[in-house]
């Protein structure tokens, strides 16, 4: 009985890990969005300031493109979009991780009492 | 930056009474709040080596004006090789603005553009010290009362220690 209670335990511990890891990956990557969206905003603030008539080049490989302001801007506009989605998705998944860790973890703390009363009478 | 842990911010919404935290849990508070304030260092100096960078990007500014068309300069390759080259346009100048875009501007709408981004990371630090001071306060506090409940165990155990050589 005890053994089974400790391999129960054991099972949910190990379940608690993999969700707890996911929960990292997942907020590291949301933290990577929102450097990126912050990048992006800045983009945006500098190529709003242009003049209409102004030169904007990308980055392509190891060449900077020539590229129309207006395009720039809506590529730019674009990316940021995608990244809200993203971000919004993402803690979406941050939030559903939160409550199976919550989940868990009960399930441990009960077996946990569990265990402590067996061995208690054991004693 | 914002991680969604349990509540150690007891300026937002909740307040804890730190004094009736047990041991233990103000240990581990002093242990996330040393942690944060790692974090904190860590990011302002990150921050101000950027501001470095722009800052070092607007004082290059001032050596180019419109009249050092034409002059020979080096133009490093990489770090340990250079070939001669002569400055094309002494009027305007090509900067990166993030996510592979740059724009060209002329030396003055350059120069405007680093001051600003040199103001903008200046307020970002300003903002991190702010937090950080907060936290290396409560920090202190939390030091205290660490320190304070280390010492009533200490003088407990004494007493019971001499009730008991009393005894025998």
């Amino acid at each position: 009985m005890v053994e089974e209670i400790q391999n129960k335990l054991q099972l949910e511990v190990d379940k608690y890990k993999a969700v707890q890891k996911d929960y990292h990956k997942a907020l590291a990557q949301r933290q990577q969005l929102d450097g990126q969206l912050n990048e992006n905003t800045a983009v945006k603030q500098e190529l709003d300031l242009l003049r209409k008539d102004a030169e904007v080049f990308k980055l392509i490989g190891p060449v900077l493109v020539k590229q129309d302001l207006e395009e720039a801007k809506q590529n730019v506009s674009k990316r940021m979009d995608y990244i809200r989605s993203e971000l919004k998705r993402i803690d979406d998944m941050i939030t559903g991780l939160d409550k199976k860790q919550d989940a868990h973890r009960e399930a441990i703390n009960k077996l946990q009492q569990q265990f402590q009363l067996m061995q208690m009478k054991k004693a | 930056m914002a991680t969604k842990e349990e509540s150690v911010f007891p300026q937002v919404g909740q307040q804890i009474e730190l004094s009736n935290l047990s041991l233990q849990q103000l240990t581990q508070l002093k242990q996330q709040l040393d942690q944060e304030i790692h974090v904190f260092l860590e990011t302002s100096r990150t921050l101000k080596m950027a501001q470095t960078k722009f800052q070092d990007s607007n004082d290059c500014l001032e050596k180019i004006t419109p009249d050092s068309e034409g002059k020979n300069i080096m133009v490093p390759l990489t770090g340990s090789m250079y070939v001669p080259g002569r400055v094309a346009n002494g009027k305007s100048v090509i900067i990166d603005i993030g996510t592979g875009y740059f724009i060209q501007k002329d030396i003055d709408g350059a120069k405007d553009y680093f001051k600003r981004k040199v103001s903008f990371v200046g307020e970002q630090i300003e903002k991190i010290m702010q937090v950080s001071v907060e936290k290396s306060k409560l920090n202190k506090v939390v030091a205290q009362k660490i320190q304070l409940q280390l010492q009533a165990q200490l003088s407990s155990q004494q007493q019971s220690q001499q009730q008991e050589a009393t005894k025998s």
